[in-house]
């Protein structure tokens, strides 16, 4: 493929004459195989953000949902965007996953079992990437769906996630736009999962980036929906109406992040041609419109206060609802 | 041979990286780490003749009298032993922080492996199977290849290799090459030693003395050089792992031409090795 050639040959020059010197002036030069692979995250990291905002930016500015009288709460969403994306979290996260999967694998070797990969173990998979690539996102997929779902059916988890739901002028940056906590959690969440079906780090990193730009393009202050296609990927219309007023807090629809299906599968799907306001109406203004440390203390100060009403109401023997 | 074009492409798990031939020479064993398998190929045609489920295997090589496999994994810090005619498991080592390359001495004896994260070369006896002895040898050791009596490792976080006694385990000898040496190889047919030299800074391959350990020439090739080969006509192909590339370097002329090839190309083997008689490693080439 041209492009992932021309991405590798990028982080090639980043590595040797940007990472290597640092490594080899640190007496880290043992990390140097995997130095290469932070450079290719950075690489794709930085060309999916520029193909996000050069589609969506002409596309909001054509038919905009709402318009707003200055851009300043977008501002935010913006800063999120790059620390997820390009920055220190998906680097930290590429870190701890090898690390975590290394001691795990080495356990369970030692113990005599040797973890297969899903391609070596589900007949026909093997040799065939792109089909390879969509049992793994169709897997990883559905973990989110659930991930999402849950975190608007818990009162401690919804709090965290109230961060992401308080967006009033939501725009394709939005997608970053989540508790730290909350990035934990999911963190943890996709986790287990890579390390049960055993995720290729970097087999798939062009399709990745396709799945997250249809997730930036989801949260697109864009009046379009994919027309016939609707039910095939989540579109701006789709994951609008979960960011509607209405579908705040405990109750709400459209949890999908990249495939309606598991919406249509678990009867949460809503397919209505509307287009609703976003927003938390009980979201503190310091969540709406606060910068990004308010936004995180903020949601800090929500988690703490609904984990004391869900103990409360354990303790006098109601289930947590 | 001559289209110097890439001819066909086989799938692997995930990052398949150095290989070693069966004794009959009939197969090819390529191993995949984190795939956690070893994938075997008809060394003459390239045809895919299936796969093994292994640990980690990251670099590997039989014993010069076929007797082990021996296999390091470099994620897991194991040094594995197993049957060379069975692959049955028959010891585990646990001596360091990322094993990385290996050899054996001529008789079979003794092993020497690089430990990249803890900075040591480790000699193993294969017949009492126990550890000999470990030297720190400098940062980030790489690339072992028993010479003329003695062990020579490379130290990527330094800006060569080192010779080491294999009886005492001293070091006797440091030669600088260039920043970040990986891998050191013999042409056996013109008696040339070649060191890889990743970087930072100029990168590319060194040409030495076997016996004095001078060097000979400098060739420049950026784009991380790593294990290479030669054929017949004594051109050297070199894997860039940056690059995504096979370099073909004329070491008279010191011309190169490359050839694209996909992601991080860490081994190469050439199935006009097979011509050679004697034992056959990616070191000897
Ligand atoms: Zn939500
Ligand atoms: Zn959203």
């Amino acid at each position: 493929m041209g492009l992932d050639r021309l991405f590798s040959n990028i982080a090639g020059y980043m590595d040797q004459y940007l990472v290597l010197p640092v490594l080899f002036r640190l007496h880290w030069m043992a990390w140097d195989d995997l130095a290469f692979d932070w450079c290719l995250i950075c690489v794709y990291g930085i060309f999916a953000v520029l193909v996000t905002y050069a589609v969506c930016l002409p596309l909001e500015a054509w038919r905009p949902v709402e318009r707003w009288p200055d851009n300043k709460a977008v501002l935010v969403d913006v800063f999120y965007t790059f620390l997820n994306r390009v920055g220190v979290t998906p680097i930290v996260t590429f870190v701890l996953f090898y690390q975590v999967q290394t001691w795990s694998t080495g356990l369970l070797v030692e113990h005599g079992f040797i973890p297969p990969t899903l391609d070596s173990l589900v007949p026909g998979l093997f040799g065939h990437p792109l089909v390879t690539f969509l049992v793994y996102a169709l897997i990883l997929d559905c973990a989110d769906y659930w991930r999402h779902r849950l975190s608007h059916s818990f009162r401690w988890w919804y709090a965290l996630h109230a961060l992401h739901h308080a967006q009033t002028q939501m725009s394709f940056w939005s997608d970053d736009r989540n508790h730290l906590l909350d990035d934990v959690i999911s963190f943890f969440w996709f986790f287990t999962i890579g390390l049960l079906i055993g995720i290729p780090p970097l087999q798939f990193p062009l399709l990745l980036m396709a799945m997250k730009f249809i997730e930036s393009l989801s949260h697109a202050n864009i009046r379009a929906s994919f027309g016939p296609l609707e039910w095939l990927f989540v579109s701006p219309r789709f994951h609008r109406f979960h960011h509607g007023l209405r579908a705040a807090g405990r109750h709400s629809c459209n949890y999908a992040s990249v495939f309606p299906v598991w919406d249509i599968i678990f009867r949460t799907a809503d397919f209505r041609d509307e287009y609703l306001p976003t927003g938390d109406a009980r979201a503190p203004a310091a969540l709406v419109s606060g910068s990004y440390l308010a936004q995180q203390a903020t949601g800090l100060k929500l988690f703490w206060q609904a984990l004391g009403k869900s103990w409360a109401s354990l303790g006098i023997g109601r289930a947590a609802s | 041979m001559a289209s110097r074009q890439v001819v066909g492409t086989e799938p692997a798990y995930r990052e398949p990286s150095h290989w070693c031939l069966t004794p009959d020479r009939r197969q090819l064993f390529i191993c995949d780490a984190s795939g956690n398998a070893i994938f075997i190929f008809d060394p003459i045609t390239g045809a895919p003749l299936g796969r093994k489920r292994i640990a980690d295997p990251y670099q590997l090589g039989y014993t010069p009298d076929n007797k082990y496999l021996m296999v390091n994994a470099l994620r897991l810090d194991f040094v594995d032993v197993y049957d060379g005619a069975t692959l049955r498991l028959v010891k585990r080592f646990k001596p360091g922080r990322w094993p990385s390359h290996l050899d054996f001495s001529p008789d079979s004896r003794w092993s020497f492996n690089s430990m990249q994260n803890s900075n040591t070369l480790v000699s193993f006896d294969l017949a009492s199977m126990t550890q000999r002895w470990a030297v720190t040898v400098g940062e980030t050791p790489a690339g072992v290849l028993w010479h003329r009596g003695k062990v020579l490792c490379c130290i990527m976080g330094g800006r060569g290799f080192v010779e080491v006694d294999p009886v005492s385990g001293q070091i006797t000898r440091r030669v600088v090459t260039g920043d970040g040496a990986h891998n050191i190889f013999l042409d056996t047919k013109k008696q040339i030693l070649y060191v890889s030299n990743r970087g930072p800074g100029k990168t590319g391959l060194t040409a030495l003395d076997p016996v004095s350990f001078q060097i000979l020439r400098q060739y420049e090739i950026p784009g991380g050089p790593d294990d290479i080969g030669i054929d017949p006509e004594g051109n050297i192909w070199i894997c860039l792992r940056y690059a995504e590339s096979v370099a073909i370097l004329d070491p008279v002329s010191g011309h190169y031409s490359s050839i694209p090839v996909g992601r991080s190309p860490h081994g190469i083997f050439l199935n006009t090795m097979l011509r050679q008689p004697g034992r056959i490693t990616a070191e000897r080439i």
